[in-house]
């Protein structure tokens, strides 16, 4: 017969250590918090995450430094909405979240200006302070500090499509009939709306008419149904232009093109249009900014993470991590420009980055974003495979 | 003391029944709460509407709807003609080797998803292994299936394999063999034996087999993203496109209620219709 091992006495007893068990896990968090002095959690796009990049500040600081990497920028804001400020001291997003959503929604706290701003003075002229990607709408509060940047176009085989033909015909190469089934679209999806714009001769960053998101509509249905390949993964995009499944992209630049071009496939490039709807310009530029995270606890640390990746060596690491190829904002300084060799340069488009930045307007947010997100992703679903 | 409290099972079945309650009801009851949410919005606490229904009715989410439900239910017939051969030896004809057969399906398990079908991407790949290599022994490539639905219906059916195998060669294990010794004394043909006997006999591995990959392939997102280049869009793809890109919590949630109220009707309808304890007891 069956008979329980429970008895009164032993129950109690049992009760008394679930009690006492749930007493020093209560005792934990307070614990944790007093060892955030030496802990650091960096949630960032890859890079940052890097060991070479983190190990030598794990060194110098004793710290206990954890990174994550993130795969899109709403995503990430999206982690920090649903309660992880409580996890991050650091997040590394593009220029406009921190301005217009971040720090409005107070999930990132300001920098102190007097020892951050003098680290901008170091940095290429256009970003010198006050910079205002990195600063709030008031232009009061430094939000974070930026360094990897890059045009983001689109990407084209040069021994198929030449380098001056892409930049004179712009995004409009893709509406070609002769392009059918020869590109692919990354589907990074809020860069295409902001490239399916500019195709559509359409400024992104400004509020629209019925037409104009008709207009652009009307574009992502041609670029989807001409395209051969659909994906978010860069690599694969880049095999499938390297054995020749595709001559083109839409939706990429350096950040993508360079570690192909690294592994020595210089035929494939980062195209910045010469002209378009943006006030002339047809190109846009991404700029990354860190900022600390508005963490309850949040670690001491974070604030010297940031002054530690301004370092020469550590700048240098951060532009050549693993991943992808990027050329930082301190390259401005002389120190930084001479760690490259002409290699990494020529990974990074340096040759024409300047002009290229010329050509384009910075990234922003659209207005209608909502409401072309629905067309795009209708385009994308009903897609004559 | 009252009755209820001095059952042990039931006592320490409560710190699980806790667990369960807030790691899986929660999130669940949360999706549920914010498909009813106006559209685009991040909190709980506002007036409840239907407008996201509405839009995903309207929309041509159907689309993606039809594509999942159409693959994985290709996946699942493809599985049975292939998995049951396979199942039948492991089953009953491999002896010992059965479990050399079984180390080898279960080993690709430990690597990632997406690093295997990042190898089927290299082996199909126009100039790849499979393309290069027919090109360089007979001078004519590979059909090319990358990028396109079969590619996805490819990488459902071998990521899917071990759950569709392994219910089967439970399923056939239940399978007397000396029922299907007395059908064939008593002059059933081999086919007769296969639809009468065996197969009735080892239904409830089909079922939990198909049940589960039917499942598995209606979520799945990296097949169609990595071997389909997106030629179709997959529900779940819109549902991580709706929570991302779109900003559009609300519409995620809707498209995902959805995608578990059909899953569950499903299951509960096939088992409402086929009960496994008298399958299993008729044994």
């Amino acid at each position: 017969m069956f008979k329980s091992k429970h008895t009164r006495r032993n129950f109690l007893q049992q009760t008394g250590a679930f009690a006492a068990a749930y007493a020093a896990l209560g005792a934990l968090p307070r614990v944790a918090r007093a060892a955030r002095e030496k802990e650091l959690n960096v949630y960032c796009w890859e890079g940052y995450n890097s060991d070479d990049v983190l190990d030598p500040f794990r060194r110098e600081f004793s710290a206990k430094v954890r990174a994550e990497g993130l795969t899109s920028d709403p995503d990430a804001v999206n982690r920090l909405r649903a309660g992880e400020t409580k996890v991050w001291d650091l997040i590394n997003v593009n220029n406009p979240w921190a301005q217009e959503m971040m720090w409005p929604e107070k999930l990132i706290r300001e920098l102190p200006r007097d020892r951050f701003e003098p680290m901008f003075a170091k940095m290429m002229p256009q970003f010198h302070p006050p910079y205002p990607w990195a600063m709030d709408k008031t232009g009061k509060h430094l939000l974070g500090m930026t360094q990897r940047f890059g045009p983001f176009s689109f990407v084209v085989n040069t021994d198929k499509i030449s380098r001056g033909m892409a930049e004179d015909q712009g995004f409009k190469l893709f509406l070609d009939p002769k392009m059918k089934d020869r590109y692919g679209v990354l589907t990074y999806d809020n860069w295409n709306i902001y490239h399916m714009c500019v195709t559509a001769d359409v400024h992104p960053f400004r509020k629209h008419t019925k037409q104009e998101i008709e207009a652009v509509g009307k574009v992502a249905r041609q670029i989807f149904n001409g395209a051969k390949i659909l994906t978010d993964d860069l690599v694969q995009m880049n095999l499938a232009l390297i054995n020749g499944e595709i001559d083109a992209y839409f939706t990429g630049g350096t950040y993508t093109a360079s570690p192909a071009r690294f592994d020595g496939a210089r035929n494939v490039r980062g195209i910045t249009p010469k002209s378009g709807p943006m006030g002339g310009k047809g190109g846009i530029v991404w700029i990354e900014l860190t900022s600390v995270v508005n963490n309850p606890q949040v670690s001491p640390l974070a604030e010297e993470f940031l002054a530690y990746v301004q370092r020469a060596d550590v700048s240098k690491k951060v532009a050549f991590a693993e991943g992808t190829y990027n050329p930082v904002t301190q390259m401005g300084d002389s120190a930084v420009l001479s760690k490259f060799d002409k290699d990494e340069l020529d990974a990074i488009q340096w040759d024409s980055l300047e002009e290229e930045m010329a050509n384009s307007v910075d990234y922003d947010i659209n207005p209608d974003y909502a409401e072309m997100y629905d067309l795009y992703s209708a385009a994308k679903r009903e897609r004559e495979a | 003391m009252r009755s209820w409290l001095r059952q042990p099972g039931l006592i320490s079945a409560l710190p699980v029944a806790a667990f369960l309650l807030v790691g899986f009801a929660g999130p669940l009851l949360m999706v549920i709460g914010f498909s009813f949410m106006p559209p685009r919005t991040f909190s709980l606490a506002q007036a409840p509407t239907l407008a996201n229904f509405t839009s995903v009715v309207t929309d041509s989410y159907y689309v993606s709807f039809f594509w999942s439900v159409s693959l994985a239910a290709i996946t699942v017939l493809l599985l049975l003609l292939v998995s049951y051969p396979i199942a039948y030896g492991m089953a009953k004809l491999f002896g010992k080797w059965a479990n050399l057969v079984t180390v080898l399906v279960v080993i690709p398990l430990l690597v990632s998803e997406n690093i295997r079908l990042f190898g089927w991407v290299l082996f199909l790949l126009k100039n790849g292994i499979l393309d290069g290599s027919l090109k360089a022994l007979f001078g004519l490539g590979a059909p090319q299936i990358l990028y396109s639905v079969p590619a996805i219906v490819l990488g459902l059916v071998y990521v899917y394999l071990p759950f569709m195998l392994f219910p089967l060669v439970i399923g056939l294990s239940l399978v007397p063999d000396v029922l299907k010794e007395a059908a064939a004394d008593m002059g059933a043909s081999r086919l007769q034996i296969f639809r009468e006997v065996e197969l009735p006999l080892a239904m409830p591995g089909v079922l939990i087999g198909s049940m589960l990959t039917f499942i598995l392939a209606l979520g799945s997102l990296a097949e169609s993203k990595i071997l389909g280049g997106q030629a179709i869009v997959m529900i779940a793809d819109d549902i991580e496109s709706a929570f991302t890109f779109a900003q559009n919590w609300p519409k995620g949630s809707v498209l995902s209620v959805l995608l578990i109220a059909f899953s569950g009707a499903l299951v509960f309808f096939l088992f409402r219709r086929v009960d496994l304890d008298r399958i299993i007891g008729r044994r």
